[in-house]
């Protein structure tokens, strides 16, 4: 088939008219968002202490993770796994009272939901 | 179609008078829903879909840079809108090979065969890839110019070209079955 063909085939396109309550119906969805009240945006603010917290925290976890591991590799350079490092991972955790950071993590989300709760609460009132 | 009239009414919506986005609905409901008709060949969604498009850009008209003109705008968000609601939900067509080839195509009536070939056609061009018949859609929306085309899809011309010639390749392929030598020959005669 030649492109003149497909051409004239294509162009002739039937033509179709809206019906007649289209710029009503459309109309009345506009003036539905427009009474709408503006969405609110997500409180970044609010989050940011929260936010850094947890990215902190697991920068820190992973250099010490990747520090405890390369230690390990430089002390048997051969015997280096990933449940080896896993081990070191488990162990480094205990040693360093990883609870806190769990808590720490812990509280980062707490903090994160409460502010969005706060922000909802905000809305409605 | 005025670019000042639209100018004018977008400036009164910005202004706070949501009423005055009715001009825009006003002038722009055949092109937008003919647009929609042609991404889902059905007459109730294209509708919902221009409606969309419409709500949408009744959002979005505050992010409107001017650097383009407002039908452009309006073609793009409304492109963008009907491209990701058929990838979503895709028109009811089925593949062409369900189609059957007909026995002897020279032995069929003159209109009804340019009518059969007629809808073969569109029944391939919708078999297509999205990005190739996407590409096709809006070029013979907007009379085969490639700059509105890409403008619509937000593409570069090249692109769009590469898209067509492709897309026309693969259609040439799948419709070569059913439009035998004869045909071609008696028309090109």
């Amino acid at each position: 088939m030649r492109d003149e063909e497909l051409d004239a085939i294509l162009s002739r396109e039937q033509e179709i008219a809206p019906s007649s309550g289209f710029v009503a119906s459309v109309m009345e969805a506009v003036s539905q968002q427009a009474g709408a009240p503006p969405p609110i945006p997500f409180p970044w603010w609010r989050a940011l202490p929260g936010l850094a917290a947890v990215v902190i925290a697991a920068g820190v976890l992973l250099i010490a993770a990747l520090a405890s591991i390369l230690k390990g590799a430089a002390a048997a350079p051969t015997a280096v796994e990933l449940p080896c490092a896993l081990a070191v991972t488990l162990e480094f955790a205990k040693a360093t009272r990883a609870g806190w950071l769990v808590l720490a993590l812990a509280i980062s989300f707490v903090s994160v939901k409460l502010s969005t709760l706060f922000a909802a609460n905000g809305r409605h009132h | 179609m005025n670019v000042a009239d639209d100018q004018a009414d977008v400036e009164k919506v910005l202004a706070g008078d949501p009423s005055a986005f009715e001009g825009v609905v006003r002038r722009w409901q055949g092109p937008l829903v003919n647009l929609a008709y042609r991404f889902c060949r059905d007459r109730g969604r294209a509708e919902e879909m221009a409606q969309e498009a419409f709500l949408r850009a009744f959002r979005s008209l505050p992010g409107w840079r001017r650097e383009s003109a407002f039908s452009t705008w309006l073609f793009a968000l409304a492109t963008n809108l009907y491209c990701s609601e058929l990838r979503r939900i895709p028109a009811r067509t089925g593949a062409l090979d369900d189609i059957p080839e007909p026995r002897d195509p020279r032995a069929m009536d003159e209109a009804y065969e340019l009518e059969d070939r007629d809808r073969l056609v569109r029944h391939a061009v919708f078999a297509l890839p999205p990005k190739y018949r996407e590409a096709l859609l809006l070029f013979y929306f907007h009379d085969m110019d490639i700059s509105e085309a890409a403008g619509s899809l937000g593409l570069p011309e090249g692109t769009v070209k590469a898209r067509l010639s492709r897309g026309r390749d693969i259609l040439r392929r799948k419709l070569s079955p059913h439009f035998g030598a004869p045909v071609l020959e008696r028309e090109a005669s």
